[in-house]
């Protein structure tokens, strides 16, 4: 016992406002899109509203898509509510799946993805096109494209829209799409999110198949959902609970599918009575926009409100994860994309004739055909898996992606299903770690934790960072996807800035970890926490209720 | 270097046109040589040519002409006279003063129907690229599945090897960029590979070097499973066609510890995994048609000091046949000594063997070598293997080929060599053939007689020999091969027949040379076509031995030796007759009388009988 130090609560200040205030709309909350919107934020590579992106097709496939569009158009009414916006490295038969890399212009995969077919047949969804996004997925602006970058959505033109799957978030926020899907691999679904005031949710790893999403981190990357309303997310995913994919070697079987539906008590009457939220006291850092605390702040509070108990706790492994996941992520990135060569993927860089004998025949084809991001990570991921640094860095990285994952088995009542039930002794416990009483810390439902750091940079901001500052801005959200839990972001109301004007929409992201597979619980909670934690949302739905009770 | 007169030079180039003021007066005298094209453009290249040409066939002795068969004949008795002949590989396996070591590391097809991650079906030479899943292209958003019935011949391969199983094994990506890998990744076991710790015995009977006495046992570091790669088809102008059939078929990697010091025992080792593999069902394909493949690493050291660490290795790629295996081994060994006894350093490198050639090629050094970066395949679970699954397929192996041999030596009275023939041949089909042939055999004649064992013996030699002969002679119809089949049947030559004829010639109711011929009549199919039975065939035919009397015997006796008696004077006082002479006397009889009667041991002892009374006869005469 003697390693334990008893340190102080240090919970973000709380600010105190009077209960069961009301929330009253300051601002308009949508507009009508049109094509003009869609071609301004630049959120498809393919498909969308007009043919004239379709110059990557052969002719015959151009007229194909044009009549399909066509089609589409006639039964607008009827589709209008379930065109699904798929994210370009998720493949669709009849559409290019290019990843927005130069390399893979024009690349068809002759298959559809899993998930694509899913929404297909339990959404009646449509697909509206392929969606922009970071090359690969690598990236946390949509800047890095091949396709010219994403724009956030009027009135934030100009701010980064988040990545990698900021296409699909923003075909989503200017209502082009019902939903969309993204892939997951630190955050590339939250953090788009977070930056339109949309829901993104990352599942637990194995629940959506990855049969037909061309890899960026095999072990990390997770199918997502980006959507206005977060029913329509939760709707799906009670769908998909129990469709284990057999093209995929890494989908849960369904015998582990059904060990995972253990406790499932859900909220009740728009309470949160009974479930405990922790706020882990090592993602109050430095860097947190004041705003952004202050939102969290507000919506602990709003836990509090709605009888959710609210404790610190303590995650030690997180500082050390952000530096795991820039191993391991480029790593398998470098892995992965060795197979575009130019002999069967990639388009084959015929300028230069010379193949030279000592083994750079592909190097011409390589160095043109990647962007300078993905090419960064490839160094990387090659540099960490070469004989001399694999000990020091990628083995470590894997030690410390255990560390993280401990850490959340560790703080979550429940107990993972995927791993024998683990006992913590106190002794080997960091010294950092809140204890509750003399049984130890307390143990919680479900983590809060702001989705970014900052509300949508500035892409000339964006444009000034380091690469290494670019990675900072993932670090809440890749310790969920090291771990391979249930991961939402939510919108929640931040103080304005008089002084920013219409571009400030006073909003940010809320992150809700659950333990793995506890994805419904996490989704039901999340619903009662929604309207009282946004205003938009609470206004949405109240328009809702309105349509419904026929005013 | 003499100096040839032009006169002597203009005979013979630009067909005598070359006038015989030398090279230079060229210049002049173009007109004149018209009919050649070369010297008929005055242009400064083709002068130059033209004089490089003339100054270099001037310091060339004039050729004369030998034809090429007088040439060679000359060059072997050159090459004899000198003592230069090349050192058979059974004298070359020591090189005083030095001690070998090898390592060899055995890339084996598995016998499988599927891929090892797709469910594609595996094929040998079947139309390019017609057995090719989404994942064997690496079809950008595929994936991998393991297809868990390729476990079943590794795990032969793996038991027959002697390996501890491994609980846990899991995969792991090797990275390097080729055409013939479409994912720039093979998928292999590098860091926890499904077997560890095997061995193997090798005995003299399998072929290891003499150095190495009554046996070796080679430890087996680890055996892991990978994907194939893509087959290239060379094609004239430069042109590479890529097969994708072969893209994930499953391979076992066989590594050995550096437990091998002589030549041939390698070469024995890899045969032996051959066999092994092949009678385990793990592998059925051998080198000779690219199902086993060998890399072999090779380091000299000086032998005076046990304690020295190993030489610098080299590895040589690719090795796809048994001698190849030996004779690089010997070429590297020779080169490497060669190199340290001059004073220089080995660089460790890899190298290439082409079939024939005398010296190993280097392909690539250090500098060039490729850091795999293995990492583990993150789509990959790790394949976790169960002791009843283990102890299942132990017990359902079998006999392992070794053991059938000691059988075969031991309770049949083989020999060594005929043992480890019938074991090998047709992919372990003859062996069965020859059970099958042992179980009809006792049927007949019961267990245990020692007659029955004299047929087994016969019945063996049989199998191994005379059907050999069928299809190795030179008859148009032996062109068919015989087909054992895996159960060992041969519908050419079934095992009743054979049965009978091995019966009625152990019994002496047919001669051997009636025997061989109802041998052909089956393997021709005349029984049954006419015949319904060897016993109806012998029986139409009237070919039931019907020996002399006694009597016949001694009149057939007399008749051989008469005119005979400067052979039989060498009889006269002898203790033990002259074999030579014996037989001579022998034949004549045979030669004399009808020779479907005689029985050749009992004309033998009825010559020797009568040959005593015959010499003691000769004795008594006045010369």
């Amino acid at each position: 016992m003697s390693g334990i130090r008893h340190c102080r609560v240090k919970l973000p200040p709380v600010a105190l406002t009077t209960p069961g205030r009301r929330l009253v709309s300051k601002y308009p909350v949508s507009f009508e899109p049109n094509a003009q919107h869609v071609h301004e934020v630049n959120c498809y590579i393919s498909g969308g509203p007009s043919a004239e992106n379709f110059s990557d097709l052969s002719r015959e496939k151009r007229e194909q898509a044009k009549s399909a569009i066509k089609s589409a158009v006639r039964e607008e009414k009827e589709l209008k509510f379930n065109r699904l916006a798929v994210k370009d490295n998720i493949a669709v038969q009849g559409l290019p799946t290019t990843c927005a890399s130069r390399i893979l212009r024009g690349h068809e995969i002759p298959f559809t993805a899993t998930v694509v077919k899913q929404w297909e047949t339990y959404n009646a969804a449509i697909v509206r096109g392929k969606t922009n996004m970071d090359e690969f997925g690598m990236g946390s602006h949509s800047t890095a494209s091949a396709y010219g970058p994403v724009s956030n959505v009027h009135p934030l033109e100009g701010r980064s829209p988040g990545g990698s799957s900021g296409g699909s978030a923003a075909a989503v926020r200017i209502r082009d799409s019902k939903d969309a899907l993204g892939t997951d691999t630190g955050g590339s679904i939250r953090i788009p999110a977070a930056y339109t005031c949309t829901y993104g949710f990352k599942p637990s790893y194995g629940m959506l198949s990855r049969w037909g999403v061309v890899p960026y981190a095999n072990s990390l990357d997770t199918v997502g959902i980006i959507a206005r309303q977060l029913e329509r997310i939760t709707k799906m995913i009670q769908n998909l609970y129990h469709k284990h994919d057999p093209n995929d070697p890494t989908s849960l079987p369904n015998s582990v599918r059904e060990r995972g539906i253990g406790l499932q008590s859900h909220p009740k009457n728009g309470r949160l009575d009974g479930f405990t939220f922790g706020v882990p006291i090592e993602y109050n850092i430095e860097e947190l926009d004041s705003r952004i605390r202050t939102g969290w702040t507000q919506a602990l509070e709003k836990i509090q409100e709605l009888g959710g108990r609210v404790v610190p706790i303590s995650l030690p492994s997180t500082k050390h994860a952000l530096s795991a996941y820039y191993i391991i992520a480029p790593a398998e990135a470098a892995s992965n994309l060795s197979k575009y060569d130019g002999i069967r993927y990639g388009k084959r860089d015929d300028g230069t004739a010379s193949d030279a004998v000592d083994g750079v025949l592909y190097a011409n084809t390589r160095g043109a055909g990647f962007g300078a991001e993905v090419k960064r990570r490839i160094l990387l991921g090659s540099y960490t898996l070469s004989s001399e640094a694999m000990n020091n860095h990628f083995i470590q990285a894997q030690k410390v992606r255990q560390l993280v994952r401990r850490d959340f088995d560790r703080v979550f009542v429940l107990s993972n299903p995927l791993k024998d039930e683990e006992v913590f002794d106190l002794s080997d416990m960091d010294g950092s770690v809140v204890l509750e009483n003399k049984l130890g810390p307390s143990q919680v439902d479900f983590v809060v934790c702001p989705t970014a750091p900052t509300p949508p940079p500035s892409l000339e901001d964006v444009a000034k960072q380091t690469p290494l500052d670019a990675y900072m801005n993932d670090v809440f959200t890749v310790p969920a996807s090291l771990a391979g839990l249930p991961a939402l972001s939510m919108p929640m109301d931040i103080p304005r800035v008089p002084a920013l004007g219409t571009a400030d929409m006073g909003f940010g992201g809320l992150q809700l970890i659950g333990q793995f597979w506890d994805d419904a619980r996490l989704l039901a909670v999340a619903g009662h926490l929604a309207p009282v934690i946004s205003t938009e949302t609470f206004m949405a739905q109240s328009r809702f209720h309105k349509h419904l009770a026929g005013e | 270097m003499a100096r040839i007169s032009t006169k002597t030079l203009s005979r013979y180039l630009f067909q005598g046109q070359l006038p015989r003021r030398g090279c230079l007066s060229l210049w002049q005298a173009h007109s004149s040589i018209r009919p050649c094209p070369v010297a008929s453009i005055p242009s400064a290249r083709s002068l130059r040519q033209l004089r490089t040409d003339a100054s270099l066939t001037q310091r060339d002795p004039a050729p004369v002409h030998v034809p090429l068969r007088k040439q060679l004949k000359d060059e072997a008795k050159k090459a004899k006279a000198s003592g230069k002949k090349k050192t058979k590989n059974v004298d070359n396996q020591v090189v005083d003063g030095w001690e070998l070591t090898v390592g060899i590391e055995i890339h084996a097809q598995l016998n499988t129907a599927r891929k090892l991650f797709s469910a594609a079906t595996t094929s040998f030479n079947d139309q390019p690229n017609s057995h090719v899943a989404y994942f064997d292209l690496a079809t950008p958003g595929s994936q991998p599945i393991f297809q868990k019935e390729t476990l079943i011949p590794a795990l032969r391969a793996a038991l027959a090897l002697n390996c501890d199983i491994q609980p846990v094994s899991r995969f792991d990506r090797k990275h390097y960029f080729h055409w013939d890998q479409p994912s720039g990744y093979q998928i292999t076991q590098f860091y926890e590979p499904f077997a560890r710790n095997g061995r193997i015995m090798l005995q003299p009977r399998d072929g290891i070097a003499a150095e190495d006495g009554d046996g070796i046992s080679i430890g087996i570091k680890q055996v892991q499973m990978e994907q194939d790669t893509a087959k290239t088809m060379a094609q004239p102008g430069d042109v590479q066609w890529v097969d994708f059939n072969r893209t994930g078929v499953p391979l076992i990697e066989i590594i050995t510890l550096p437990d091998i010091h002589h030549p041939a025992t390698a070469a024995a080792f890899v045969r032996k995994v051959q066999i092994l593999l092949n009678a385990v069902d793990s592998c059925v394909s051998g080198m000779e048609a690219g199902g086993l493949r060998a890399d072999v690493n090779v380091s000299v050291r000086r032998s005076d000091d046990p304690s020295a660490p190993l030489g610098t290795r080299t590895e040589i790629k690719n090795l796809s046949s048994f001698k190849a295996v030996e004779d690089a081994i010997i070429a590297e060994r020779d080169r490497q000594i060669s190199i340290l006894e001059a004073g220089g350093i080995i660089a460790g490198e890899t190298r290439g063997w082409s079939i024939g050639s005398t010296e190993t090629r280097r392909l690539r050094g250090k500098e060039g070598e490729v850091d795999y970066r293995y990492m583990p395949d993150p789509d990959l679970s790790p394949v976790i293997i169960g002791d009843d699954l283990v102890s299942h397929l132990r017990t359902a192996m079998g006999q392992l080929p070794d053991a059938e041999v000691d059988e075969l030596i031991q309770e049949f009275g083989i020999t060594s060599k005929d043992a480890l023939s019938l074991v090998a041949l047709d992919g372990g089909n003859r062996i069965e053939y020859f059970w099958n042939v042992v179980d009809a055999l006792s049927a007949r004649l019961g267990f245990d007689s020692p007659e029955t064992l004299a047929c087994y013996q016969l019945a063996a030699n049989w199998i191994l020999h005379e059907l050999g002969r069928l299809t190795a002679s030179h008859q148009t119809d032996s062109a068919q091969p015989l087909e054992f089949t895996p159960e060992g049947q041969c519908e050419r030559v079934p095992v009743k027949h054979l049965v009978d004829i091995v019966i009625s010639l152990h019994q002496r109711k047919i001669t051997a040379k009636v025997a061989k011929e109802l041998l052909w009549v089956v393997y021709r199919g005349t029984i049954p076509r006419e015949y319904a039975s060897v016993r109806e065939a012998i029986e139409k035919e009237n070919m039931w031995f019907q020996e002399l009397s006694e009597a016949e015997y001694e009149v057939l006796a007399r008749s051989a030796v008469e005119g005979q008696d400067d052979v039989v004077a060498q009889f006269v006082d002898c203790k033990q007759y002259p074999t030579g002479k014996l037989m001579f006397l022998v034949g004549r009889m045979m030669r004399l009388g009808p020779e479907e009667k005689i029985d050749p041991k009992n004309a033998e002892s009825v010559m020797r009988r009568f040959l005593k009374t015959y010499v003691v006869e000769l004795k008594s005469k006045p010369s």
